[in-house]
């Protein structure tokens, strides 16, 4: 997952291995750096959005955790990924960030994407089959943010990275700074209280 | 987890949705270029805080003070805590330097008192000198303002000591 395959071109920055990158990077290679933020900018982006709703936000913690990771490249020290590491200071800029704005979440949702609509898990739970056909796409989006949002960051941040992610147990214990069995109970209790939530617009069995 | 537990599965279904949560179309495209070039102009260049710097390289302290921010009570709880080991070592200590100089007191040789000037230029042998005869050091601050009790007579008695007050008359 961290490592990337070498291209025929290898050197060029795109071509260029991780550790590569990293250790150019860390010699002050914007270059490289740039390269490395490609990699990794969907990813990371992603996991601070779903945590925050809120597209302005996760842009600028986006741009700062790169930011934020270029000052600290020094310290980085390979005791784990990269991209390990980087989550790890992505992750703790955005947990930050959401406790000074505790319970002030102002939503700015992006669009769903052209596929949504086609996906075939997603058609069934709008279907008539199920309670959710009076709702459309866009209210459960809706409702399912503001589900998340109730969630404690922790627990939130451990169902963006396993359910929305589909990151491993291992790797968010790496990048939370806790054990797997942590991880695995704050996903269980995050569950529960997700359904909970969401009784209304989904039979959650 | 067993076999009681839910499964979730309905739940992990409806959170794809938020997988086709996506930025306007092409905000990737000039992404890394917005960073490189906040790093170029300059904020790579600022000094790291404290707090950010023990952040990345020891993010458990950071964790550690978290657990402060998200229970207030707990950090009270603390602080009246390290309040009362304060001072209950303050109080120990007294405790132990008085002990220790009792002991002292009471291992200290006996210092024999010859006669009464003697006593009064050393009013540490205050007992000693009552009975006229040896004492045990009390104490080694010298009390200047000891002086022997003069009688009418003018002689002075024998072990007594007085410490001279002065009258002011008023209205006169």
């Amino acid at each position: 997952m961290s490592e990337t395959a070498a291209t025929p071109d290898a050197s060029t920055p795109a071509g260029m291995l991780e550790g590569d990158l990293v250790r150019q990077a860390r010699h002050g290679d914007l270059v490289a750096y740039d390269e490395l933020v490609k990699r990794y900018q969907e990813r990371i982006y992603a996991t601070i959005y779903h945590m925050t709703a809120n597209h302005e936000d996760a842009n600028d913690l986006a741009q700062d955790s790169f930011i934020k990771a270029f000052q600290a490249l020094k310290s980085f020290r390979g005791g784990s990924s990269f991209y390990t590491w980087l989550y790890r200071i992505a992750v703790n800029k955005t947990i930050n960030f959401l406790k000074q704005r505790r319970n002030k979440h102002h939503f700015s949702l992006n669009d769903l994407d052209f596929n949504t609509e086609h996906n075939p898990d997603l058609v069934a739970l709008i279907s008539h089959k199920t309670p959710l056909r009076e709702a459309g796409l866009t209210e459960l989006q809706n409702k399912l943010n503001e589900a998340l949002m109730k969630l404690s960051e922790p627990h939130r941040m451990v169902v963006v990275l396993h359910d929305v992610q589909g990151q491993s147990h291992e790797d968010i214990a790496e990048i939370m700074d806790c054990n797997i069995g942590t991880v695995r109970s704050r996903l269980f209790y995050a569950r529960q209280q997700l359904q909970g939530y969401l009784s209304e617009y989904a039979k959650l069995t | 987890m067993n076999q009681t537990e839910p499964s979730f599965d309905e739940l992990k279904r409806l959170l794809k949705l938020k997988q086709h949560e996506v930025p306007p179309p092409g905000y990737f495209n000039d992404f890394s270029d917005q960073v490189v070039s906040r790093i170029r102009a300059g904020e790579a260049g600022g000094k790291q805080t404290y707090v950010e710097r023990l952040e990345v390289e020891a993010p458990w302290l950071i964790g550690f003070f978290r657990i402060f921010e998200a229970r207030p009570g707990l950090i009270g709880g603390l602080a009246t805590g390290l309040c009362l080991l304060l001072v209950l070592a303050v109080v120990f200590d007294e405790h132990s330097e008085v002990a220790s100089k009792n002991s002292m007191a009471v291992s200290a040789p006996v210092i024999p008192a010859p006669d009464n000037s003697v006593a009064a230029l050393a009013p540490s042998t205050l007992v000693a000198a009552d009975d006229n005869s040896t004492g045990i050091v009390a104490a080694t601050n010298p009390v200047t303002s000891l002086q022997p009790v003069a009688t009418l007579f003018g002689q002075p008695a024998s072990g007594s000591l007085f410490q001279p007050v002065g009258f002011t008359a008023v209205g006169h």
